[in-house]
C-alpha cells in the first residue's frame, strides 16, 4: 500500500461513481484503503463498480441528485448504514453545449441542478454536526471550462465556475470543524463525457484541433484525475483549502 | 405543424430573416448554415419534435426540404 496516501478506513461517498471519472476515483480511493458508498442513478453500473473496488464494506446507493429535496434523505440513510464521513467526492456532472439563443431557463436550470445545486446541497447535508469525521476532505469536479471561455459553453462554465467560487467561500466557513474543501479542474479526460462531446463538435473540426493543441501533455487518463483526487483527501493535503487545482495536461498555460 | 410554420420555426432557429427559405432552397447556398447554427437544429429538433438528430443525419440533409420531412414528432 502506498503510505503518502493511505486512507485505511476511511468512509468516503463518491456521488457519480457509475461511470467515467467518478468510478476511477472510487476505484483508486478503494485501493488506498478508503471503505467507499456509491452513488449515482444507474443501479447496473453502481454493482458494475462495486465489484471492480478492493477491500470489504463499500456500499450503494441508487439516486437522482438532481432530485435536490432527496438529497438530506439519501445523506442520512448512507451514514445510518456506513457511518459518518471522512471524505466526500463529487464527481456527478453532465455537458450541455448548444449556443446563446438555444439556452432557455429550464436548460440552464436542469444543468446547474446537477452541476451546482446539487453539489452545495450535498455539502450542505454532510457538513451538518454527527454526519462527519474530524478532518474530513471534499472535493468537487470541477472543469477546466471554468477558466476559459467558449462557444456554446457558456452553461457548463458557468456551472463550474460556481463551483470553484463556493468551494472558496465554503473554505472558510467550515475550516472551524475542521473540513477541508476543494475542486479539481480537469482538462480533456478520456470518459463518456468527453466521447459525447466530440460526436457532438465532430473530432475533426476546429475546435478539437484547437483544443487538443492547447492540452499539449494529451488526453488525461481518469487514472490521474482520481490520483489527485486521493492526494486532496489525504493527510499529504492537509494544508490544502479552497482552491481549484488543474489536472489539465498544460490547457491553462495556453 | 403545416409547412409554412416548420419554415419559419427554422428560421427562427438559424436566425435568418422570415421569408428567406423555401423548401428547395440548397443548405450550401445560406451562410448563416454552420456549424453553430447546426448545433441550434440538434436543439431545436430535440425541444420541440423528441428528434435526436445525428452527425450522418445532418451530413445527409442537403435542402430546407430534408430537414422538414423530419420536423415531426417522433
Ligand atoms: N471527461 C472530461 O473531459 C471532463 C473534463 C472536465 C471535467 N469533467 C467533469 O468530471 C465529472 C465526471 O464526468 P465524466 O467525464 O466522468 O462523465 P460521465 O462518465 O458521464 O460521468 C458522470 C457521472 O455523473 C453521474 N450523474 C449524472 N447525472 C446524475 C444525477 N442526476 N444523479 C446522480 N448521478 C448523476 C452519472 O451517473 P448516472 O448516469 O448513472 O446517474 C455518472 O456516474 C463531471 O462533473 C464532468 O463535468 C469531465
Amino acid at each position: 500500500m502506498n503510505t503518502l496516501i493511505d486512507l485505511t478506513g476511511k468512509h468516503i461517498l463518491v456521488i457519480g461513481a457509475s461511470s467515467g471519472i467518478g468510478k476511477q476515483t472510487a476505484i483508486t480511493l478503494s485501493s488506498a484503503g478508503a471503505k467507499l458508498t456509491l452513488v449515482a442513478r444507474t443501479e447496473a453500473n453502481l454493482i458494475a463498480t462495486l465489484h471492480e473496488l478492493e477491500g470489504k464494506g463499500h456500499a450503494y446507493c441508487a439516486a437522482d441528485i438532481s432530485e435536490l429535496s432527496g438529497i438530506e434523505e439519501t445523506v442520512k440513510q448512507i451514514i445510518h448504514k456506513n457511518g459518518s464521513l471522512d471524505g466526500m467526492v463529487y464527481a456527478a456532472g453532465i455537458s450541455m453545449s448548444m449556443p446563446l439563443q438555444m439556452f432557455k431557463p429550464e436548460k440552464l436550470q436542469s444543468l446547474f441542478d446537477v452541476n451546482f445545486f446539487a453539489f452545495v446541497e450535498s455539502v450542505r447535508q454532510i457538513t451538518k454536526k454527527g454526519r462527519y469525521n474530524p478532518g474530513m476532505r471534499i472535493v468537487g469536479i470541477s472543469s477546466i471550462a471554468s477558466l476559459k471561455g467558449d462557444k456554446t459553453h457558456l452553461g457548463y462554465s458557468a456551472s463550474k465556475a460556481a463551483m470553484d467560487a463556493a468551494v472558496r467561500c465554503i473554505a472558510k466557513e467550515v475550516a472551524g470543524k475542521d473540513i477541508c474543501i476543494n475542486t479539481v479542474a480537469p482538462g480533456m479526460t478520456a470518459t463518456g463525457m468527453l466521447s459525447r462531446f466530440t460526436d457532438n463538435i465532430g473530432s475533426n473540426s476546429e475546435s478539437m484541433k484547437e483544443l487538443k493543441s492547447r492540452q499539449y501533455l494529451g488526453v488525461i487518463q481518469p487514472e490521474a484525475v482520481a490520483k489527485t483526487i486521493a492526494f486532496l483527501l489525504s493527510p499529504a493535503a492537509e494544508y490544502i483549502t479552497g482552491i481549484t487545482l488543474p489536472v489539465d495536461g498544460g490547457m491553462t498555460t495556453c | 405543424m403545416t409547412n409554412q410554420e416548420k419554415i419559419a420555426l427554422l428560421e427562427e432557429t438559424l436566425e435568418i430573416d422570415e421569408g428567406t427559405l423555401t423548401e428547395d432552397t440548397l443548405l450550401e447556398d445560406v451562410d448563416e448554415y454552420d456549424s453553430m447554427a447546426k448545433l441550434s437544429l440538434i436543439v431545436m429538433m430535440d425541444d420541440e419534435f423528441a428528434v435526436k438528430l445525428t452527425g450522418d443525419m445532418i451530413k445527409g440533409f442537403q435542402t430546407v426540404g430534408d430537414i422538414l420531412a423530419v420536423m415531426e414528432k417522433a
